[in-house]
């Protein structure tokens, strides 16, 4: 729904901009909230600072937009660089023989609930990342734990996480619940 | 400029509007605007841009139709999933009101090539839904003094503005400096 009502009052400014006619949104910044179903009016104002439109502009042609747009990690995270992803990684096909095997082990879901109730991997555990500190306790330390997300990044932060709380026995699975629904479980939905 | 008898007819909701008019009606037929994206902002924008008699509708885009497009994405349909985006849009238009001239760019957006294309329009519409593209259609609409209507989404809260570069307003880097950080982009 939002993306029609956005649309189409980007369409309404367009045809008054070539009308001439009427309060156009130069200058007011209309923020829409669905969920309380309110529209706000905010004032927009030019900065005399701004990189572009401003007194003393530094942007004056075309830039590498890439680059401007991707920000360096926060540092926190850099400290990491020498954690050996690879071998704390497992393929969808080994996860699937274990799986299999019926060996005791733990498979711990850390993505949201609400991606949970789309698809989840058959006996596993609900820990969203999001609130995974309350979980770690409820974790056994002897037992092996598999971990898994969407597309995998959040996993192995979980991973990661358990590692420096001292755990051993940890994989996260490459590519996550995606690549197992393509790969493993055709019957999987996937989204 | 005139109106054909078959558009007088289509459009005589515009005609009797005092604010439009035929004197309304004939600028839009003379105007062009250029849609980024033919997404979930594109469909509607074409759609009823289209409609309204828009002389010539520009649309950029480089995807293709998937079928998890569809909840939104109302210009394209279950036959269209697999093909560009684009085309799909223009056969959408043209099914309407075959009086749009639709040109259609199955590109990406770089700044090699966006300066030309602003040129050859009245106004910018924004319907992109990444910040990359965003700085650079705001920047290549301040060069080019191309008025720029910014719509953006995020979860359940939309916001709209129109950046006029000949008008006193700011412009999207005067809100947004500088894009989030990475993690807090939603994806
Ligand atoms: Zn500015």
């Amino acid at each position: 729904m939002l993306p029609g009502i956005v649309g189409l009052i980007q369409a309404t400014e367009a045809l008054k901009l070539i009308l001439e006619k009427g309060k156009n949104l130069v200058g007011r910044l209309i923020l829409f909230d669905a969920m309380k179903m309110n529209f706000k009016n905010v004032k927009l104002e030019r900065d005399p600072n701004c990189d572009l439109c401003g007194i003393q502009p530094t942007i004056t042609e075309l830039i590498d937009y890439k680059a401007f747009c991707e920000i360096p990690m926060p540092s926190a995270e850099k400290e990491d660089d020498d954690f050996d992803e690879e071998s704390y990684s497992i393929e969808p096909e080994e996860l699937a023989n274990i799986l299999n095997a019926g060996k005791e082990i733990a498979l711990v879901d850390v993505r949201e609930q609400s991606e949970w109730d789309i698809c989840y991997i058959e006996n596993a555990q609900l820990m969203p990342l999001s609130e995974f500190d309350e979980h770690i306790s409820s974790l056994n330390r002897d037992e092996e734990i598999y971990l898994y997300c969407y597309k995998g990044t959040r996993s192995m932060k979980a991973l990661k996480q358990l590692h420096e709380e001292g755990f051993t026995k940890l994989k996260s699975l490459t590519g996550g619940i995606d690549r197992w629904a393509e790969e493993i479980d055709s019957d999987m939905p996937r989204y | 400029m005139a109106l054909t008898n078959e558009e007088i007819n289509r459009y005589t909701r515009h005609l009797t509007l005092p604010e439009i008019g035929m004197e309304g009606q004939l600028k839009f037929k003379e105007a062009s605007m250029l849609l980024i994206g033919a997404g979930g902002l594109g469909s509607p924008l074409g759609m009823y841009l289209g409609a309204a008699g828009i002389g010539k509708l520009g649309i950029v885009d480089f995807d293709v139709v998937d079928n998890s497009n569809l909840q939104r994405q109302i210009a394209h349909s279950v036959a269209d999933i697999g093909r560009p985006k684009v085309e799909s849009i223009k056969e959408t238009i043209l099914a309407g009101n075959p009086n749009v001239e639709v040109e259609v760019h199955n590109t990406r957006l770089t700044r090699d090539n966006i300066l030309p294309l602003f040129e050859q329009y009245d106004v910018i519409v924004d319907g992109s839904d990444n910040f990359e593209t965003r700085y650079l259609v705001n920047d290549a609409a301040y060069f080019t003094k191309t008025p720029l209507v910014y719509g953006s989404i995020f979860r359940f809260e939309g916001q709209i503005t129109v950046f006029h570069p000949s008008h006193e307003g700011p412009c999207y880097r005067c809100l947004y400096s500088n894009p989030p950080p990475a993690n807090l982009v939603p994806s």
